[in-house]
């Protein structure tokens, strides 16, 4: 690194504090953003960086001016951030940024208008993204990582800020989402619960009036949240809603987004098109959809076998599972659809040993207990329309419609 | 009794012992021996003014009562005093303890402009008085009395004060004491010789009493203190602003040997803080010898002594007989004897029985003292002793403070039956009111605790005595000593001073300075004790508040100021006092805190049952002490309310227990000990303690958990569980081998699940109180994990697992497989949350899921997320380990799904032969049935539980049973269950109450 001089050092301070307090004062969001963003790497930060770790007296700088020390609570612990960021020292980096974060939205929160919200988006974005490599530093360290959950703190507090009336409220969304995005990602998706219902109960406040992007990350995960409630009727609703709104340049949050909304459309009996599955790279479901279509109960198995970390890491797997009764639906329609060819006087009366050998050719060893139970389960559940005769082991089709399809709905329990 | 035996071991020991050794001893035991002290200043004025108001401490409570719940009552107290001439003396005490004690400093004050400042002695008793005013306003009436003690003590002071030290461990073990409505009477006595004015006596005699209460409290404490003591230190800040009191009483006796019997002073003072540091039959010993030399009464003290020697007699001795005797001689060499533990107790006894000896009175005022000691002893006591299993309940008991003073009146009504008794009595009662609210005003005072003393300061302190060549010598050297550090305190050059460099003074001329040590002492220990009583009408609870606090107040200079000022004094005051007397009355005090009030009840009670209890073993059946003091407790009707009630007897039980181990302890190693061995033991208790000290103060900044881990001495195999409320006692925790002995007994029991879980749950606390993580920590929770299971005990279940899940991640071996399967069903049967299952299933290794028990845990997930009836029944039969157990508690689910699902598939029926079949009963009769389930294949029971949900059931043509499907389709319900219990848990109903009723 080329030699920094102490006036250079001195320059860049006074520089970045001058534009600092110029931005507040002239209420210019724009600049005011890029001085907060961290994770920007932007050249101008690192050169301040390196002229802070030189020039070791800018608090005294800070101090001296009124103009500047009106932002020391919130400029002094920053230049202390970006010390430690420019040393990779990203733990204290953290613990400082969340005090300039803190002294921020105290400053914000006496300000009338919500001029400063992006820069108050900037700020909610940095810190989860420090808490999260931080987090990361401190586990490599072996020691137990919290920072992320810390930040979660914090951007409740800025939530509580913005939620109320007001023009502020627009942008309790976006903190939203960031929250949303640290609870999925520790795991404490219970946490959710109470901002969801601050945002949907709010009347004052139009949903549609938020912005765009937060509305499809918001309803993105909140269908996560449902497909983990197995509401998959209220989760098919707010991921085709992210979907449908979601820009068709963010190939990769469409692809998140289906990645939850095929298991869910499978569930309720709507397959996807092969092209889909290639274009956003979900050929992980591409069996799955293949043994729905043929029934082969044997393929589903194998499917989910083969990705079951993946699917259970990303909560999808049980959803799948539970496609077997479709499966099973499939397999049973086709021996109806055989028996129809052979002898339509017949074809309603399905012996159970028909399909206990059809089962037998797909490599499944079912016994005559097991296979009556799950015609028993798919009539119940309405996947079949029909009944069981026990004394004869034969299942009795319905003549009309036996094997009724879903349209939309769930499988109803 | 024992007491007295626990103290003649002691002696030899603290002969032997350097004075170093016991200041470093002194300032951990001397911590609980200061409030041993203050509890028993306390106690003994409350008392004192029961006996002694029949006469003088009526007035004296009265006017205490009102103080008392002022608890300011100080400046009334005083004039009672001053009217005693007490004031005086307390004035001197008060001066002293200022300095030493900031907290006390207003009380002190007030003393000093009584200006009896002069009686320096009498500043003792006052000191005495105040703590107990402080703490009650009974003090006037402790006054009163100590002032009568005080004179014919001063008579006999010497040899007196060093009987009494014995005497006060005596009084420890009798409850009866207490009682000592008799020493009231004496009191009462006391307090005329107080108008007499000998103050200087008083003072001595005082003095000697504290130091024997002192020694007394080595002796009780002693063994327990090294151990346990630590642990208590730290949780009973409070007792440590006690302690400091305890440094008062040292000085106390310090002053009195120098003024009196300089000698007998020093060399019991050295023996209490030897004993004290360890072992307390040391400390005792050192009293007793005093005695014999001041009073050649010591011969029958010893012998007495002697007697007691086998710590298990203690309280039997107190019992009884040897109080009669040390009465006896007492009352020949009252005044003598009633220094001497055995003597006081004797002329409690003797008071009570015939309050008519008023010379003996005199002595017994100093009894009364020594009671109080003996009452802090006992609490301290408790923790270390079996024996005190007894005498904790007592202690218990006192966090009723109404319901003890109203239960002390009426044992000094009974004990002094004779006269003035029941007179003390009403006195006694309304004075222990006042008392508790003293207390509770004291309790504020802690804040006031003195800053510690620089390290240099005791080094200078050490150095000065060492150079002693006699008793008087070191009593003298005492007496400069504290007026140096008084005055260093006061000028703030305490810490500043170079100590390290500071000369020597010339040795002191022995008369003058006797009286000024005396004086100070004494306020300091006693307004601690009450202080700490403040903290919290119930006791129990405040200690244990209190040891939660102490960690982090250790840190804090301030709030360990008392404690360090503790430690410190000690070493100072042992050294003036004789070091011995200081730490195990600091013990003592800190016992005394919570018992001074419920000692009077618990003693008489203890005197009796104990007596009988203890005697009989040392290591006395927790069960039995627990019973006893729950029969206490509920004889004694103190608590107003059966819920109350049973509270405190639980917290009594628990502490009995905790006592009763550590009385266990203590008597057995002065037991082991042989007089040879008495040095190396104390030595090594030296040892301890210091590491103690250190890590106890440490404790702020850097807690060394290491060093502060439990090591077990308990050697029982069997153990009841009790929820801690305070630190653990290393007498009541079992170590690692005896922990595997008690799992393989749970193993191999017959006994009930109740008696296994309580047992189990023990051995959990051992091992976690000890830091016990390894492999038998697996097996004590798998065991546990399993017997829960098998009764359905999920509660029990859910914390054995989540420990387990801990442990397993340590890496220490175990079951892991079974018990992933166990958590993988206890997911997929109670909370079935999609969530929740996928991400444990993400967290299943390989090698897991090739597992036979989780493989079959997460085929029954798929079962029963298909609801797949069949395959769930399957899997039921075959399931390997316990995992059968955890799916019981879904079959009646499950039957229910599988039913209602054929009642809408099948057409028209279903023979409830195959619904048995393939719902399970079969199999559940098969299992359970025995020989003719071959005729019913669960049919039977089938059918009553379709029955029972609603379904309707027809004969066919063969007279098969079948379920009408279609009718049962809209019929069925789920029932109420019929065996609910209000507790939710059906599997721990009343049989299994009644069979461990009746077992």
């Amino acid at each position: 690194m080329a030699y920094l001089s102490m006036g250079e050092a001195h320059r860049r301070i006074t520089d970045y504090l001058g534009r600092f307090s110029d931005a507040v004062s002239s209420q210019d969001v724009a600049s005011l953003k890029h001085l907060l963003s961290l994770s920007s790497n932007s050249p101008s930060l690192l050169s301040l960086a390196d002229a802070l770790n030189l020039f070791q007296d800018a608090n005294r700088l800070i101090k001296q001016s009124d103009k500047y020390s009106q932002f020391a609570e919130i400029v002094v612990p920053l230049f202390r951030c970006l010390q430690n960021y420019k040393l990779n020292n990203l733990v204290d980096a953290y613990h400082a940024y969340e005090k300039a974060a803190n002294a921020f939205i105290q400053e914000f929160r006496n300000w009338d208008s919500a001029w400063a919200l992006e820069a108050l988006y900037v700020i909610a974005y940095e810190i989860r993204v420090l808490a999260e490599r931080a987090d990361r530093e401190l586990s490599a360290n072996g020691k137990s990582p919290e920072k992320l959950k810390a930040a979660g703190s914090y951007l409740m507090k800025v939530f509580g800020v913005l939620a109320g009336k007001g023009p502020k409220r627009v942008g309790a969304l976006y903190v939203t989402c960031q929250l949303f995005k640290i609870y999925f990602k520790l795991g404490t998706v219970h946490l959710c619960r109470s901002v969801i219902r601050s945002i949907e109960t709010a009347r004052i406040f139009d949903f549609e009036e938020f912005p765009q992007r937060d509305k499809v990350t918001y309803m993105y995960y909140t269908g996560r949240l449902e497909v983990y409630n197995e509401n998959f009727t209220a989760a098919d609703q707010k991921l085709s809603y992210a979907l449908a709104h979601c820009n068709p340049r963010s190939e990769e949050n469409i692809r998140m987004i289906l990645k939850y909304l095929i298991p869910v459309k499978l569930s309720i009996g709507i397959l996807p098109q092969d092209w889909l599955l290639e274009k956003y790279n979900l050929v992980e479901y591409r069996n799955i959809v293949q043994a729905l279509k043929r029934g082969d109960l044997q393929l589903l198995r194998s499917a989910l076998e083969e990705h079951e970390d993946r699917f259970l890491r990303s909560g999808v797997y049980l959803v799948l599972e539970k496609l077997e009764l479709q499966v099973y639906q499939r397999l049973l329609k086709k021996i109806y659809i055989i028996q129809k060819q052979k002898d339509p006087s017949k074809a309603h009366q399905m012996k159970l040993e028909v399909i206990i050998k059809a089962l037998k050719w797909l490599e499944i060893d079912m016994d005559l207990d097991e296979v009556e139970c799950i015609v028993a389960i798919l009539i119940h559940k309405n996947l079949v329309k029909g009944y069981f005769a026990h004394k004869s082991k034969v299942v009795v089709l319905s003549k009309q419609d036996p094997f009724p399809k879903l349209t939309g709905k769930p499988v109803n329990a | 009794m024992m007491n007295q035996g626990g103290i003649t071991e002691t002696l030899a020991p603290p002969g032997t012992n350097s004075l170093e050794d016991r200041h470093v001893v002194d300032a951990r035991h001397g911590q609980p021996s200061s409030y041993s002290s203050s509890t028993v200043g306390s106690e003994a004025s409350s008392w004192t003014p029961h006996s002694v108001n029949n006469s003088f401490t009526g007035n004296g409570y009265s006017a205490g009562s009102t103080y008392g719940f002022e608890q300011q009552a100080q400046p009334p107290r005083r004039d009672d005093m001053n009217s005693a001439t007490e004031a005086s003396s307390l004035s001197l005490g008060s001066t002293s303890v200022p300095q030493d004690y900031n907290g006390y400093v207003t009380y002190q004050n007030p003393t000093n402009s009584y200006g009896y400042g002069t009686t320096g002695y009498t500043g003792y008793y006052s000191g005495y008085q105040q703590q107990s005013n402080h703490s009650y306003s009974q003090p006037a009436g402790a006054y009163q009395s100590t002032g009568s003690p005080y004179q014919p003590l001063s008579s006999f002071q010497n040899t007196g004060s060093y009987a009494a030290p014995p005497s006060y461990s005596n009084t420890y073990y009798s409850p009866g004491d207490y009682q000592t409505a008799g020493t009231y009477p004496n009191s009462s006595y006391g307090s005329q010789t107080w108008n007499d004015g000998n103050y200087a006596n008083f003072s001595t005699y005082q003095y000697p009493n504290y130091p024997s209460t002192s020694s007394a409290y080595g002796s009780g404490n002693s063994a327990a203190a090294s151990v346990q003591y630590q642990p208590q230190y730290k949780q009973w800040t409070d007792y440590y602003a006690q302690s400091e009191v305890n440094c008062a009483p040292g000085m106390e006796n310090l002053s009195v040997a120098s003024s009196s019997n300089p000698q007998c002073p020093t060399p019991g003072v050295p023996d209490g803080t030897q004993a004290s540091n360890s072992q307390p039959p040391p400390t005792a010993v050192p009293s007793w010898r005093p005695e014999p030399v001041s009073s050649g009464l010591p011969s029958q003290q010893q012998p007495s002594v002697v007697a007691s020697a086998g710590h298990d007699s203690y309280w039997k001795q107190h019992a009884a007989p040897g109080f009669q005797n040390y009465n006896s001689a007492a009352g020949h060499s009252a005044f003598y004897q009633p220094l001497d533990s055995k003597n006081a107790y004797g002329s409690y006894s003797d008071e009570q029985n015939s309050t008519s000896n008023q010379g003996p009175n005199l002595q017994y005022p100093v009894v009364h003292q020594v009671p109080q000691i003996h009452q802090a002893s006992q609490q301290i006591s408790p923790t270390l002793d079996p024996r005190r299993g007894s005498k904790v309940q007592i202690q218990t008991n006192p966090r009723i403070v109404s319901n003890l003073a109203l239960g002390l009146t009426k044992t000094d009504k009974a004990g002094s039956g004779t006269t003035a008794v029941a007179k003390p009595a009403y006195i006694g009662v309304s004075l222990t009111k006042p008392n508790d609210k003293g207390l509770s005003s004291d309790a504020s005072d802690p804040a006031l605790k003195p800053a510690t003393f620089p390290k240099s300061l005791r080094g200078y302190v050490e150095r000065v005595l060492a150079r002693c060549k006699d008793e008087e010598q070191i009593a003298a050297s005492q007496a400069v000593l504290k007026e140096l550090i008084t005055s260093a305190t006061a000028d703030g050059t305490l810490y500043t001073q170079d100590w390290d460099a500071k000369p020597l003074f010339p040795l002191p001329d022995m008369d003058g300075l006797s009286n000024t040590f005396q004086s100070p002492s004494p306020l300091p220990t006693l307004r601690r004790s009450p202080g700490r009583r403040t903290k919290s009408r119930w006791e129990p609870l405040p200690e244990e508040k209190l040891v939660n606090k102490t960690p982090p107040l250790t840190a804090e200079p301030l709030k360990y100021g008392g404690y360090m000022n503790d430690r410190n004094r000690k070493p100072f005051v042992g050294n003036l006092e004789s070091k011995d007397g200081l730490n195990t009355t600091s013990f003592l005090a800190v016992e005394q805190k919570t018992a001074s009030f419920q000692k009077p009840f618990k003693r008489q009670r203890l005197s009796n049952s104990l007596t009988t209890a203890d005697n009989g073993d040392a290591s006395s059946d927790s069960d039995k002490e627990s019973s006893l003091t729950a029969f206490y407790s509920g004889v004694m009707g103190f608590s107003n309310t059966p819920e109350e009630r049973k509270k405190r007897e639980s917290r009594s039980k628990r502490f009995e227990k905790g006592h009763g181990n550590r009385v266990e302890i203590s008597h057995f190693k002065p037991k082991s000990a042989g007089s040879a061995n008495l040095y190396t033991r104390r030595a090594t208790a030296i040892v301890l303690s210091k590491t103690f000290e250190e890590s106890g103060s440490k404790a702020v900044e850097d807690i060394d958990w290491d060093a502060l881990t439990v090591r077990g001495t308990c050697q029982e195999i069997e153990k009841r569980y009790l929820r801690l409320t305070s630190a653990p006692d290393p007498a009541t925790v079992r170590p690692e081998d005896v922990l595997e002995k008690a799992l393989t007994m749970v193993q191999n029991s017959q006994k009930n699940y109740l008696y296994k879980c309580d047992q189990l749950k023990s051995i959990r606390q051992d091992l976690t109180v000890q830091r016990i993580r390894n492999k038998l920590t697996v097996k004590v929770y798998e065991t546990h994990a399993r017997l829960a299971l098998e009764v359905g005990d999920l509660p029990e279940y859910n914390q054995c697992q989540s420990q387990l899940k801990t442990l397993y991640a340590e890496g220490i071996e175990g079951c892991h497989m079974e018990f992933s399967a166990y958590g993988l069903l206890c997911v997929i049967l109670h909370s079935n949350n999609y969530r929740d299952l996928s991400s444990l299933m993400s967290r299943l290794s390989n090698d897991a899921k090739n597992d036979e028990a989780v493989k079959h845990a997460l085929a029954v997930r798929r079962a029963v997320t298909s609801g797949n009836y069949v395959m769930f029944f399957g899997l039921y039969r075959t399931a390997p380990n316990l995992n059968s157990c955890l799916m019981d508690l879904f079959v009646d689910k499950m039957r229910y799904k599988a039913v209602n699902c054929m009642c809408r598939s099948y057409r028209p029926t279903v023979p409830v032969s195959y619904v048995a079949k393939v719902l399970g009963f079969a199999y559940a009769s098969s299992v359970s049935g025995g020989s003719d389930e071959k005729d019913s294949d669960g049919l039977e029971e089938c059918v009553d539980w379709l029955k029972a949900h609603g379904a309707c059931l027809v004969a066919d043509n063969n007279g098969e049973m079948q379920l009408d499907t279609k009718a049962s389709c809209s019929s069925l319900y789920i029932p109420e269950p019929g065996d609910a219990v209000a507790h939710g848990d059906s599997s721990l109903a009343v049989n299994d109450f009644l069979a461990r009723a009746s077992s």
